[in-house]
C-alpha cells in the first residue's frame, strides 16, 4: 500500500516537471521579459509585418512600401548579435500574391553614424523622400521568390553591438533594418527576431526593436486582437494618430492605466484617418495599448495596415515591440462622493 | 417564607422605579419663592420689572404704626421700590409719592417704555363727594412723570369715567398700545380687559378684546409682554382656583384661546398680577396663598439650550463614479455598478440612496461594447453607511392645533452613551421627559422643540450632553 502511495507521488512529481518544461518550452509569460527581441513582439500579437512591392497600390495595406526597425542592444552586451528575418522570401507560404510572385524585397541592415533616429530625424523613416537609409550598411540582400527561404529564417551578422550607432538615453547600441520591396506587386509577410546565435532565436536580456511607422497584417480571425506599444516620453500632452487603410475593419482602442479604452476612428480602404488623444501626466514614461479589434459581422481577411504617431510637436512616436514600463493595464478608479438625498 | 420575603424585596425594588418614571414625566416647570419685601399683615400686589428693582403697591405704612387710611377708613395702596442690593437681597422698600398719596390708593399701574411716564390706578372723584365715607368711588386711570421718588404733574386719563371702573394699566414694549381692565358698559361681563392705541399722540377709544379673552366673569391686570403674549387674570371656570393667571396672543388679528399657567403659579388660592423678564425665564406675581397678598418670585425650570444643533437628516445617498471614464467620451464600454444592498446602475457616474446604514460592498463590472466581454468585479469598494451620531427627533414637520402627535427619540445615535434623561422642551414653555411622549399644541405658530440627552457622570468624566432642535409648525385647520 505504501509502496503504491510512494509511486503514485513520484508519478505526479513527474507531471508536475513535465508541465514546468512545456510552459517554458511554449514561451510562457514568465520568460516574455527575455524573449523581447521578436518583431512583432509576443505581447503586440501581430501575425507579421508586412511590405509590398513598389509596384504595388497602396490601397492593399502598404503607404510607401518600405519598412524601418530599430534594434537597441545594451551597452553592456558584447557577444555578437544577429538580426533574424523570417520568410525573406516573397513566395510560397505566408506572402500575399499580386497574380504571380514577382516581387524582390530588399533587406539592409545598418549600423554606425546616422542610425540613431533620435539624432537623426531622417533615419526614421517616416518622412517621403528623406533618407531613411543614413548610416553604415552593414549587410544586404535581396530576396525574391525562394523556396529556400520560405517559412525559414535568414540570418544577418554576426554584428559586433558596438557596430551600432550608441544612444546615450537608452545606453543601446542601435541597428537599423530597412526592409524594401524594390520590385513587384506582392506582400512580403516576415517576422525578425534579434538573437545571439545566428541559427536560433534566442534573446538578449534588455534588448528591445521598435519602428516609427507599422505595417502590418492583422489577423484573419475574428477573435484574435493586435496590440501596438507606443511609448510616451517626457513632454507630451497629446498625441495625434494616424491610420491607414484600415478598411474599416473593427476598433481601435487606446488603452492605459488611466484609459479603459478611447476609441479612435478606423480608416477605410486606401483612406487616412486622424484623430488626437490627450495624455494624462501619469501615463508619461509608461506604453499605451492600441489593440485592434477586428469587425465582428464581417470577416476582413488579408487586412494590411499602417499605423503611425506623432506628438504635439510633430515628432513621431516609438513603437516598441517589448513595451516598456510592460503592457499597460487599466487601473479604475472609483469615487464615492456623498449628495444629497433627491427631492421626492 | 422564603417566598413572600422574595416578592416584598421585588416589589421594594420595583415601587421606587415606577415612582421614579411618574414623576420623571411630570418635571415641575416652575419653581416660586416669595420675596423677602412683602411685609406680613399688608397686602403685597401689582409688581412691575425695573432696570433696579421691583416696583410694587402695597397698603403698608409709611412709617411708624399708623395705617395710611382713604375716606373710607381703608388703608391705602401706594407705590414703592424694591432696589436690589445685589441679586437676590433687597434695599428696605422705598414709596413713590404722589399729592394724592394720603388720600387716594395709588394703585395698579405701569412704566411707558420711556422709563418716565407713569401709569396707575387711582380714584376718579377727588371733590367734595369723595370724603363721603360711603361713596363708591371708581377708579380710573392717571397718568404722570416719575422724578425720583415723586410722581408729579398728574392728569387723568381721558377714558376716565366716574360711573365705572377702569384701571391696571399696561402698556406695549412699543408704546403704541394701552392695555386696561374696566367694567364700562359693553363688556363681555364683570371687568374685561381693553387696549387703546396711541394714534397722532392721542389714545383711540377703548376696544373690548372680545370674547375669546373676556368671559362673563372677571378678567383684570393685563400685562402685554414683549414676545407679544398678553397675560392677564381671571376667574373664569376652568382654572385652578379663584383668581388664575393665563395668556393669550394675537394671531392673524385674533386673539386665541387663552392658555392657563400651571402650577405653582396658579394655585387654588387667588393668584394675579403676572409680570415676566423678557426671556420669560423669570419672574413675578402676586398671590394671597399664603392668606394675604403677597408677591412671588418665579423661575423657569425648563431647560432651553441658547446652543442646540439643529438635526441633521440622515443621508444614505452616495455617487459613484469611475473616474478615469468620465475624461473621455469615446468609451465603449459600460459601467454597471452593484451597490451590495441588490441594487444596480448603469453609467459611469450612478447615484444611489441606501435604505439603511450599514457596510456595503459596491462592484463595478465593466462591458468592453467593442469585445462584448464582461469583466466581473473590475473593482470594488467598501461603502460604510452610518448614521449621524447625534439625539434624533422624530416628529411631524406640520400639526394642526390641538391635534395630539406622538414624538420619541428612536432614532438617536449616540454610541457608548449610557442615556439617563431625554429631555424635550416643546418651545411653548412645556416640556417633557421620556424617550417617547405625547403632546398637542394650543395655538398656531412656529415652535422650536429641543431634545437634550444626557448620561450620568461616569467614572473620570461628568455627565454628557447632546442636544438637538427641529421646528414644527402648528396651523390651525382653515
Amino acid at each position: 500500500m505504501l509502496k503504491l502511495l510512494i509511486l503514485n507521488l513520484m508519478k505526479l512529481k513527474n507531471q508536475v516537471y513535465k508541465i514546468i518544461l512545456i510552459l517554458c518550452l511554449s514561451g510562457f509569460p514568465i520568460f516574455s521579459r527575455l524573449s523581447a527581441q521578436p518583431v512583432p513582439g509576443k505581447d503586440e500579437n501581430i501575425p507579421f509585418l508586412v511590405t509590398f512591392g513598389k509596384d504595388g497600390k497602396t490601397s492593399w495595406g502598404d503607404n510607401d512600401f518600405y519598412q524601418v526597425f530599430f534594434f537597441s542592444i545594451p551597452k553592456d552586451y558584447t557577444k555578437p548579435v544577429y538580426i533574424r528575418v523570417f520568410d525573406p522570401d516573397c513566395g510560397g507560404e505566408w506572402d500575399e500574391i499580386q497574380g504571380e510572385f514577382d516581387t524582390k524585397t530588399k533587406f539592409s541592415v545598418y549600423g554606425g553614424k546616422g542610425v540613431d533616429p533620435d539624432v537623426n530625424e531622417e533615419s526614421r523613416g517616416i518622412y517621403k523622400g528623406l533618407n531613411y537609409k543614413s548610416g553604415t550598411m552593414l549587410g544586404s540582400k535581396i530576396f525574391g521568390n525562394e523556396a529556400k527561404y520560405d517559412n525559414k529564417y535568414y540570418s544577418f551578422g554576426p554584428f559586433n553591438p558596438s557596430e551600432g550607432d550608441f544612444n546615450a538615453k537608452w545606453n543601446s547600441y542601435m541597428f537599423k533594418m530597412v526592409c524594401e520591396g524594390i520590385s513587384g506587386d506582392d506582400g512580403n509577410l516576415y517576422k525578425y527576431f534579434l538573437s545571439s546565435d545566428p541559427d536560433n532565436n534566442v534573446p538578449i536580456e534588455g534588448a528591445n526593436a521598435f519602428t516609427y511607422a507599422y505595417h502590418f497584417r492583422m489577423w484573419n480571425d475574428f477573435k484574435s486582437v493586435a496590440h501596438i506599444y507606443p511609448y510616451i516620453d517626457t513632454g507630451i500632452v497629446s498625441i495625434k494618430e494616424k491610420n491607414f487603410d484600415w478598411d474599416n475593419d473593427g476598433n481601435i482602442l487606446v488603452v492605459s492605466r488611466y484609459k479603459q479604452g478611447i476609441n479612435v476612428p478606423v480608416s477605410n480602404e486606401d483612406d487616412e484617418v486622424i484623430s488626437n488623444i490627450s495624455i494624462e501626466p501619469q501615463e508619461i514614461g509608461s506604453s499605451l495599448d492600441f489593440q485592434f479589434h477586428k469587425r465582428q459581422d464581417e470577416l476582413v481577411k488579408n487586412n494590411n495596415v499602417v499605423i503611425k504617431l506623432e506628438n504635439q510637436r510633430g515628432d513621431a512616436l516609438k513603437f516598441f515591440s517589448s513595451p516598456i514600463g510592460g503592457v499597460p493595464v487599466y487601473q479604475p478608479k472609483i469615487n464615492v462622493q456623498q449628495v444629497k438625498k433627491p427631492k421626492k | 417564607m422564603a417566598k413572600r420575603i422574595y416578592y416584598i424585596l421585588l416589589l421594594t425594588l420595583f415601587i421606587p422605579l415606577v415612582t421614579v418614571q411618574i414623576v420623571a414625566q411630570q418635571p415641575s416647570v416652575y419653581s416660586i419663592k416669595r420675596m423677602p419685601f412683602n411685609i406680613n399683615g399688608f397686602s403685597n400686589i401689582n409688581p412691575v420689572i425695573v432696570k433696579d428693582g421691583i416696583i410694587f403697591c402695597s397698603d403698608r405704612r409709611f412709617s411708624g404704626i399708623e395705617d395710611v387710611t382713604g375716606y373710607n377708613g381703608k388703608r391705602l395702596y401706594n407705590i414703592y421700590i424694591a432696589e436690589k442690593r445685589d441679586t437676590s437681597v433687597y434695599r428696605k422698600p422705598r414709596v413713590l409719592k404722589s399729592e394724592r398719596s394720603n388720600k387716594f390708593n395709588n394703585g395698579p399701574f405701569c412704566i411707558a417704555p420711556d422709563g418716565k411716564t407713569v401709569y396707575f390706578t387711582s380714584e376718579v372723584e377727588t371733590g367734595k363727594i369723595a370724603e363721603n365715607k360711603n361713596f363708591r368711588n371708581h377708579s380710573g386711570i392717571f397718568i404722570a412723570d416719575l422724578t425720583g421718588t415723586d410722581l408729579i404733574s398728574i392728569r387723568p386719563f381721558k377714558y376716565n369715567d366716574p360711573a365705572f371702573d377702569l384701571g391696571q394699566p399696561s402698556i406695549s414694549k412699543d408704546g403704541k398700545y394701552l392695555f386696561f381692565a374696566s367694567d364700562m358698559p359693553g363688556g363681555q361681563g364683570g371687568s374685561d380687559l381693553y387696549f387703546c392705541e396711541m394714534v397722532n399722540g392721542s389714545w383711540t377709544t377703548p376696544v373690548n378684546l372680545g370674547p375669546k379673552v373676556n368671559s362673563p366673569e372677571s378678567e383684570n391686570y393685563p400685562y402685554m409682554h414683549p414676545s407679544g403674549k398678553l397675560y392677564f387674570t381671571s376667574n373664569r371656570p376652568g382654572g385652578i382656583g379663584k383668581l388664575d393667571v393665563y395668556f393669550t396672543t394675537l394671531t392673524g388679528g385674533a386673539w386665541d384661546d387663552p392658555f392657563l399657567l400651571p402650577e405653582p403659579i396658579n394655585s387654588t388660592a387667588d393668584d394675579f398680577a403676572f409680570v415676566a423678564e423678557e426671556n420669560l425665564q423669570k419672574g413675578y406675581f402676586s398671590s394671597n396663598r399664603g392668606n394675604e397678598d403677597d408677591i412671588y418670585e418665579f423661575v423657569s425650570n425648563i431647560i432651553r439650550k441658547a446652543k442646540c444643533d439643529s438635526i441633521q437628516e440622515n443621508n444614505y445617498c452616495y455617487r459613484f463614479i469611475e473616474e478615469n471614464a468620465v475624461k473621455y467620451d469615446t468609451m465603449p464600454f459600460r459601467y454597471e455598478w452593484k451597490f451590495g444592498d441588490g441594487n444596480n446602475a448603469t453609467g459611469p457616474v450612478v447615484e444611489h440612496c441606501y435604505d439603511n446604514p450599514g457596510t456595503y460592498t459596491v462592484q463595478l463590472d465593466v462591458v468592453n461594447l467593442v469585445t462584448k466581454e464582461v469583466t466581473y468585479n473590475e473593482k470594488s469598494e467598501t461603502v460604510v453607511v452610518t448614521e449621524i451620531e447625534q439625539p434624533y427627533i422624530s416628529a411631524p414637520d406640520r400639526v394642526e392645533v390641538s391635534q395630539r402627535i406622538s414624538l420619541n427619540a428612536d432614532s438617536t445615535n449616540l454610541p457608548g452613551w449610557n442615556i439617563s434623561q431625554y429631555y424635550w422642551n416643546f418651545g411653548d414653555e412645556t416640556i417633557g421627559v421620556g424617550k417617547e411622549i405625547q403632546k398637542s399644541y394650543l395655538r398656531p405658530g412656529i415652535y422650536n422643540i429641543q431634545l437634550i440627552i444626557s448620561t450620568p457622570p461616569s467614572a473620570g468624566s461628568g455627565p454628557k450632553e447632546a442636544c438637538v432642535s427641529k421646528n414644527i409648525i402648528v396651523f390651525r385647520k382653515q
